[in-house]
């Protein structure tokens, strides 16, 4: 395990970030960047989850 | 519901694309599903697991503004509470227009009971949420 020297905690702001994404309701691939998200003023909630094919 | 919910796994999106068209259960999925193979996005939240690859189940909610406001981590064998989720993404609404009070953890929804802290209140607040 690394430490635990760098990781976020609330209050902090988040650091800007891109994700490639799978978007079902297009049906196609797409990205996702936090910094599009806060230009659009959204709030975002991120939803970790272990692996694809297990149970969420 | 006034949010961006985006899944996120180390997986990536050619799996995330294969399962949620295989699996019924996600047939009604339409959250953008974010694919972090390389572990970045989750080792920057502290969920990234070293020994298998994998994430661990968080969720964060993070303001418009771009700042960190809540997070839960359960282990791989335990599922989430989405009404617990609904709440605090609730109570962040309400306390971003309203930041000099505070959601208690009896607060679910708008109209409920919120505190303002003070001096006043140190030692009573259980007569203040109860309006005595």
């Amino acid at each position: 395990m690394s430490e635990n020297c760098c990781y976020l905690q609330v209050g902090q702001d988040v650091p800007d970030f891109k994700l490639d994404t799978f978007e079902p309701t297009k049906g196609d691939f797409g990205e996702i960047s936090l910094e599009a998200l806060k230009a659009k003023k959204k709030w975002t909630i991120l939803f970790f989850y272990p692996a694809a094919f297990t149970f969420v | 519901m006034g949010a961006e919910v985006i899944t996120v796994s180390t997986d990536t999106k050619f799996v995330q694309l294969a399962w949620q068209r295989e699996e019924k259960m996600l047939e009604n999925v339409k959250y953008p599903m974010g694919a972090d193979p390389t572990g970045k996005l989750a080792r920057m939240f502290g969920v990234y697991d070293e020994e298998t690859g994998l994430a661990l189940r968080g969720t964060f909610i993070i303001s418009p503004e771009g700042k960190l406001l809540n997070s839960e981590v359960n282990f791989y064998n335990m599922g989430r509470n989405i009404d617990e989720l609904m709440r605090k993404f609730k109570a962040n609404i309400h306390l971003a227009k309203h930041t000099a009070e505070g959601c208690p953890s009896k607060w679910k929804e708008e109209g409920d009971k919120t505190l303002a802290p003070s001096a006043k209140m140190v030692g009573k607040v259980y007569e203040a949420y109860e309006g005595k």
